[in-house]
């Protein structure tokens, strides 16, 4: 089912007219993968470690404030992800470690949807100063080791398994 | 110059880098890049959220609070400069004859100036000002270019020969 799949979007319009851009695209793409990635990282790390406790000070809707720059590093890590897959397709989809990757970017997407659905309102009215729930600490690990995962297999993508799909 | 790159590409630890396994990928190589993009998210993360708080965004959040970031910083910048070092040893003669590379030194180098004044501007005198002086504005405006300057030339060291 892949198989098909890959080589129907390898010959798309598209796919082919982002494979006549690769020799600048790819480069230009990956930059801003990594830019995006600390932008992310950053912005959601430091969300994830005021929901573990630390920086109690501070009202966790203030530190919530900044999430929409871990919303553009995301968006931006989404669009050029996007256009590493639909120009390479086969490349990505027999790659069990880019299976990984994906699973851990699911496993992240859930648990954000988790705590903005059950938790969020909890949290924002959580007045500075006390201890964050043990719920939040969990939610706030999950995230932390998810996007740990994401980066990790992301990074492997060349080293592990690259071979497996390499008739796809 | 070139004689000495290629004696440290081919030491003993300059191998082991490119060939040994590890629990975390194929070889220390692939371990070590990982690991490489890691602190990279430790530097320039924190560094980028205080940035643009200098610059004025998320007002509420008082400044003084991302005192901790520069340990998170710390921490990152240790683990690339260990990881960067032995990725260089295992390519010297390859990656130490390309501009691209000097290029991202600089920059790290400037980064790095611009972040310790920065600090001194806003986090040396007691508590950190909620709204920020000019020259920290103008500091955080350095840090934000010279952090995307540095990831850029890293990217391009796998493509400038």
């Amino acid at each position: 089912m892949l198989l098909p799949f890959a080589s129907w979007l390898h010959n798309t319009p598209i796919s082919v007219a982002l494979q006549a851009q690769v020799a600048w695209l790819w480069p230009f793409c990956e930059t801003l993968h990594f830019a995006g990635l600390a932008l992310l990282l950053g912005v959601a790390g430091m969300f994830d470690l005021r929901l573990m406790g630390f920086m109690k000070r501070v009202p966790i809707s203030v530190v919530k404030e900044f999430m929409p720059w871990a919303l553009v590093g995301f968006t931006l890590n989404l669009l050029t992800g996007v256009i590493f897959v639909v120009s390479q397709p086969a490349q990505y989809f027999g790659n069990p470690t880019w299976w990984l990757k994906v699973t851990f970017l699911i496993i992240a997407g859930v648990n954000a949807f988790i705590f903005e659905t059950a938790y969020g309102r909890r949290a924002a009215a959580l007045p500075a100063g006390e201890d964050t729930p043990t719920a939040l600490k969990i939610i706030a690990a999950v995230s932390l080791i998810s996007w740990a995962g994401v980066l990790w297999a992301g990074r492997m993508l060349p080293f592990l398994g690259a071979g497996v799909g390499a008739g796809l | 110059m070139e004689e000495f790159l290629l004696r440290l590409q081919e030491s003993d630890f300059g191998l082991w880098v490119t060939s040994a396994p590890t629990i975390f990928g194929p070889d220390v190589y692939a371990t070590i890049l990982m690991l490489h993009t890691v602190g990279l998210a430790m530097i320039v993360g924190p560094a980028w959220v205080l940035d643009v708080r200098l610059l004025g965004y998320g007002a509420r959040l008082p400044v003084e609070t991302l005192r901790g970031a520069f340990r998170i910083m710390w921490i990152g910048f240790f683990i690339n400069a260990s990881t960067g070092i032995a990725l260089f040893i295992s390519e010297a003669d390859d990656k130490g004859m390309r501009w691209v590379f000097w290029v991202k030194l600089l920059s790290i180098a400037l980064a790095l100036v611009v972040t310790s004044r920065l600090r001194r501007a806003v986090f040396g005198g007691g508590v950190a000002a909620d709204v920020a002086p000019p020259r920290a504005r103008s500091l955080a405006k350095a840090s934000l270019l010279l952090w995307m300057v540095a990831i850029t030339a890293g990217r391009l060291m796998a493509y400038v020969k």
